[in-house]
């Protein structure tokens, strides 16, 4: 209960935030250069009447503020408006797009932490031999490198010269095979979604795994020379149960913390690796509003990309209220 | 031992003074640096960068300068190390290698075979501009990028996370949730979107785009150094003394908050040089003909993926050995500058 009370009095904080992102998303969009009247006329004839029909019909020669009040109106309800490239409701749009951005950068953090925390423990029980020096090298690539080219580079040696793993697109598992012409069965499908994502995820989850890794070794070092280690030790527990248990889970508090901190760093990410590799996401979404001048989609976009980092902070946040028992779910007490 | 004694004693002098101040101050943070392998490299890293980013300004801007008089005259011809056939052209200008039986016809151009020759060692690009001209001219725009989008950041966080931590109550209330909010839109996003409202896709927009996306967690980080440097009794006695906010707030809290904002920027401008990458990536930042990596790795993807592999590889390992050594100083600067770690 008392969690449920904490996630709810989370969720009320970030409201002025998420106003917040949409007004400054809501300006930069209203305000810029682009004139969406023109763009909608592209190649057709411009008269006065039309124009003016248009400008009525999209609310336009309405005063700045009344028009933010009528978009955050339709907001509340669910309409994000119309999107003039695609003629389509923005929020459909983002419903449909929104699926593979999600599979994505989930998955990137499943690879990036399946395989960060293994090795930062190893290279802390080993300290300063080879297989330290060996991960932190590794780490020290995986941050410096851009995603886009690690995208790159596995598509050159997994696509085009080994041709094992296709270079673009996504299969998702929670569409039924049918739609899929040349797959059947649902093991088949599970095996297609499998073998598309694993490049954008390995490309996307890099730089989030040696993050990872490099906090998990820093903390399990700290975290081997606490007084609870020693006192294990002294009580003849093998040095495996203290890795395992004594030292491990302390170690794994500041990790939710990066997990929800370097969300909008995955985000950015990920509409570069879907650009590499073609997905369907979000991120291509926002890339083609952009180049179309769609000012409604774009405004769309943005604040549903914001509102789900803000998500992502406040589950990382429950969660560490959850793991962490000394938390007192910000209440004074 | 045949040491004299005055000597002995400067010498215990100088020693003594080291032991008060032995872990603070500039010459202690080179030495920790000097004696770090890592932090070195890093060092080295970023010098090599830094020369060549410099070297390539002084290039390319040669014929501007003069006029145009010395134009066929570069630097590169006085260094035998960058001897070149023809002469490094100047970014963008380079298009005299262009076969004649080809004229302006991008896509039919077929870019030389992986490897290159003697005379493009990296072979050229769909242009026939020489690759590693190209690679290497990259380095300007990347370096200079990082450094003036760090420097916007960095000295506007300063500016507004001074002022938040320093008067407190509601001037810090507003100017967070002001911070908080745009922290909130991811950098990337906000910077595309940023950089269209200015005005469309420029390097200079993106420069100021990543600046600003960035003063959030500059300021967060200065507001939360201020916040413990104010409670100081040299602050008080200035403040007892009359001295005008604005001045406490340059004189001492900045600089003495300054310390771990200098390791935080050292990191940064590697993640800037990382997003300014993406951007070109993009393109939404270093447009054509500036050779920029992101920006040839966008053509090398997008169109020579199977003809040209090389392409692809050199401006990402230029942009991954560039970052690396941001990140390598800042590591060994971030040790250096703390007192706590023992060698």
């Amino acid at each position: 209960m008392k969690l449920l009370k904490y996630a709810t009095y989370r969720l009320l904080q970030s409201i002025p935030v998420l106003i917040g992102i949409s007004v400054i998303t809501f300006l930069l969009a209203n305000l810029g250069p682009g004139d969406p009247v023109s763009l909608m006329l592209q190649g057709q004839e411009q008269n006065e009447q039309l124009v003016r029909a248009i400008e009525q019909r999209y609310g336009l020669n309405q005063p700045l503020h009344e028009r933010y009040l009528t978009y955050m109106g339709g907001l509340l309800e669910g309409d994000l408006g119309q999107s003039i490239h695609y003629r389509r409701p923005v929020a459909d749009l983002i419903l449909e797009r929104v699926g593979p951005t999600l599979l994505l950068v989930l998955s990137a953090y499943a690879f990036a932490l399946i395989t960060a925390i293994p090795l930062g423990v190893v290279a802390a029980d080993k300290r300063n031999e080879p297989s330290d020096h060996a991960s932190r090298v590794a780490a020290l690539i995986g941050v410096s490198t851009p995603s886009f080219w690690i995208g790159i580079v596995l598509i050159l040696i997994f696509a085009v010269k080994l041709e094992w793993l296709p270079s673009s697109g996504l299969v998702y598992p929670w569409r039924p095979p049918s739609t899929y012409r040349s797959i059947d069965g649902h093991l088949e499908l599970y095996y297609q979604s499998l073998r598309h994502l694993l490049l954008p995820m390995i490309a996307l989850g890099t730089l989030q795994m040696a993050t990872i890794m490099r906090v998990e070794r820093t903390q399990m070092i700290e975290s081997l020379q606490g007084e609870y280690v020693k006192l294990a030790r002294a009580y003849g527990v093998p040095e495996r149960t203290i890795l395992r248990k004594h030292a491990f889970q302390v170690a794994q508090l500041p990790i939710v913390t990066i997990v929800g901190a370097n969300l909008s760093t995955a985000i950015g990410g990920a509409v570069i690796v879907e650009t590499v590799f073609n997905i369907n996401g979000m991120g291509q979404l926002f890339v083609d509003a952009i180049q179309q001048n769609d000012y409604q989609l774009m405004m769309g976009v943005t604040m549903m990309l914001g509102v789900l980092f803000v998500l992502g902070v406040i589950v990382t946040d429950i969660s560490y209220a959850y793991i962490d028992p000394r938390v007192t779910y910000g209440e004074s007490e | 031992m045949a040491v004299g004694e005055s000597q002995l004693d400067s010498e215990t002098e100088s020693g003594a003074e080291d032991e008060v101040e032995a872990r603070v101050g500039w010459r202690y943070t080179v030495a920790r640096i000097k004696q770090d392998t890592t932090a070195r490299l890093g060092l080295y890293i970023v010098s090599f960068t830094l020369f060549v980013a410099m070297y390539t300004l002084i290039d390319s801007n040669l014929s501007r300068l003069t006029f145009g008089q010395v134009s066929d005259y570069t630097f590169a011809q006085l260094l035998p190390f960058f001897d070149h056939p023809t002469h490094i052209p100047p970014p963008g200008e380079g298009t005299q290698h262009m076969p004649p039986y080809f004229p302006l016809a991008e896509q039919s151009w077929n870019p030389l075979p992986a490897g290159g020759t003697l005379d493009h060692p990296l072979g050229t690009d769909h242009t026939g501009r020489d690759y590693f001209t190209r690679v290497v001219y990259g380095t300007q725009v990347s370096v200079f990028v990082g450094l003036i989008s760090t420097f916007i950041g960095l000295s506007g966080g300063t500016i507004i996370g001074a002022v938040a931590g320093y008067y407190g109550g509601k001037v810090d209330d507003i100017l967070m949730r002001i911070v908080e909010t745009v922290y909130a839109i991811p950098p990337l996003i906000l910077i595309i979107v940023f950089t269209v409202f200015i005005g469309g896709a420029s390097i200079w927009y993106a420069v100021l785009g990543v600046g600003i996306a960035f003063i959030p967690i500059f300021a967060r980080i200065i507001r939360s150094q201020v916040l413990s440097v104010r409670e100081m009794d040299y602050i008080e006695a200035a403040q007892a003394a009359g001295v005008k906010d604005r001045n406490i707030i340059m004189r001492h809290v900045v600089p003495n908050s300054f310390a771990p904002m200098l390791v935080y920027a050292t990191l940064q401008i590697g993640v800037t040089i990382l997003i300014v990458a993406g951007l070109s990536f993009l393109g939404y930042g270093a447009q054509p003909p500036t050779p920029d990596w992101g920006q040839m790795l966008n053509i090398a993807h997008r169109n020579y993926m199977h003809s040209n592999i090389w392409l692809s590889i050199w401006p990402g390992i230029a942009i991954m050995i560039t970052i690396m050594g941001f990140n390598l100083f800042g590591d060994g600067l971030q040790d250096a500058l703390d007192p706590q770690i023992d060698d």
